[in-house]
């Protein structure tokens, strides 16, 4: 069915849009995936963190915080991608080094982005949660972790719904990044595409050269929409549970 | 640790001209971006809020277009695809940038000048008008400044955004100061140097903003809200 819908395109486009939505879109939801996990898991451990009443571990995370929202996210991913392997060399953390890749960079850098947005909307959240709740549950034996883990947190996360979901459209508009480095995501297919179909033609005969067409407005108008018709309903979304939160 | 002994401030210094050059081209940027986002946002924002037809429902439209696809996919349609609708449509990448900056920056202010001129309470609208102000009059002396102090915070954080989306015009090689550090890094591989550079100074200026919302906040709140 899918290849019927494509098959009707001029022929040029074809190959172009299996590029972009195969190649291309594969590789921007997988940024995006894995971006929105780590900074759920880093921001939302961060953010509970930040509640606790121990100045230096307070102080630490709101530099983290303001560090990562205040890059534009492209400088923390060149901070990654070029920077970073120097230091793990010296100090001899492989694992730091394998970080400096295109798609590791780009990824880790959304990573620091988004978890810096979860961290700051999980303190807000934890902090709405009334303190009778925290005096009860550790009334009835529970220690930080317990308390936080098994009451705190349930009651806190319908806060932190309607900023995860607002979280994923902008993980995956700022996935375009990675087209910087060269990560085959919907943006650098689109270009790849469009510079493969202005290379000028040579005609075998006759020799003729003819200047080929970039087709650029129509592929970037194409991923542009194809953007669209992923955050609207996502923005819809966070605009509806920001509403139900409310009342 | 190596990286901190072999760090040379003298290279810095050495770049400090393109580095300044850079810096200059950021901040051109940054003001023509953010001046066109506060006066795209304005007009559109009050067209919202008073539902001024046709251009209130082709503002609406503007808005959800721009906020829900990334900035660097309008930068490329405007770079690249704009002439191929016509060659008078083929502008210069400086102004390709200016352009995509406003037209980002000016949806997301639409959004909260609205948001700001629908908070102003009806009843001070009545009142102007009891006391003969004309409609215009009315939005100038009475919704302006009251929605214009609401609306503010949220639209210096969009200035804040339109200024760190300056950096995206790497992409398509404006000279600013993340591109400059770039070709330096490319040329010379003094990695820490110019990243430090470019941390500390979008930092800076990053922090700076934010520190001027929290100080507007309090010197401009209105006197009913306290």
């Amino acid at each position: 069915m899918y290849e019927q819908t494509i098959g009707r395109l001029p022929e040029w486009a074809q190959p172009v849009a299996e590029y972009i939505l195969y190649t291309g879109l594969e590789n921007t939801l997988k940024i995006a995936a894995i971006s929105v996990a780590i900074s759920v898991i880093v921001g939302v451990l961060l953010g509970t963190l930040m509640t606790i009443d121990f100045l230096p571990v307070r102080a630490a995370i709101r530099l983290y915080i303001e560090i990562w929202r205040g890059l534009p996210i492209i400088v923390t991913i060149f901070l990654l991608y070029f920077a970073l392997p120097t230091l793990a060399d010296e100090l001899h953390i492989g694992l730091l080094s394998r970080i400096a890749d295109p798609l590791r960079a780009s990824i880790v850098g959304l990573g620091l982005w988004g978890s810096a947005q979860i961290a700051e909307a999980t303190r807000g959240a934890v902090q709405s949660i009334p303190k009778e709740q925290h005096e009860a549950s550790a009334a009835l034996g529970f220690g930080w972790v317990g308390r936080h883990v098994n009451v705190i947190l349930p009651q806190a996360w319908r806060r932190l719904i309607p900023p995860l979901v607002g979280l994923c459209v902008g993980v995956i508009q700022n996935s375009t990044l990675a087209s910087i480095l060269g990560v085959p995501e919907v943006l650098e297919a689109a270009q790849r595409q469009t510079n493969a179909l202005a290379v000028p033609t040579v005609d075998p005969q006759t020799l003729e050269i003819a200047g080929g067409d970039s087709h650029a407005l129509e592929i970037y108008l194409g991923i542009f929409v194809l953007f669209f018709l992923i955050s609207f309903p996502l923005t819809r979304l966070a605009a509806f549970l920001e509403r139900r939160l409310v009342q | 640790m190596n990286v901190l002994a072999s760090f040379d401030w003298g290279y810095i210094w050495e770049r400090r001209e393109v580095l300044a050059e850079g810096l200059k081209v950021t901040l051109e940027l940054a003001a023509i971006g953010i001046a066109g986002a506060f006066a795209l946002g304005l007009v559109l924002g009050a067209a919202r809020a008073y539902r001024i037809p046709v251009i209130s429902q082709l503002a609406a439209v503007y808005v959800e277009l721009i906020r829900n696809t990334p900035i660097l996919v309008q930068i490329f349609l405007i770079a690249y695809g704009l002439p191929k609708v016509s060659k008078t449509l083929q502008f210069d990448f400086f102004d390709v940038a200016c352009i995509a900056l406003i037209i980002w920056g000016g949806a997301f202010n639409t959004e909260n000048f609205r948001a700001g001129f629908e908070a102003v309470p009806a009843r001070y609208r009545e009142a102007a008008y009891a006391l003969g102000f004309s409609p215009i009059r009315t939005f100038l002396n009475i919704s302006l400044p009251i929605g214009g102090r609401i609306a503010l915070p949220s639209s210096i954080n969009t200035y804040i955004s339109v200024f760190k989306n300056t950096a995206l015009m790497v992409a398509i090689s404006v000279e600013e100061l993340t591109n400059v550090a770039k070709q330096s890094i490319d040329l010379d591989f003094r990695t820490w140097e110019m990243m430090a550079v470019l941390a500390v100074t979008y930092l800076t200026l990053v922090w700076t903003m934010s520190a001027l919302i929290r100080l507007l906040e309090r010197h401009l709140a209105l006197p009913e809200a306290n």
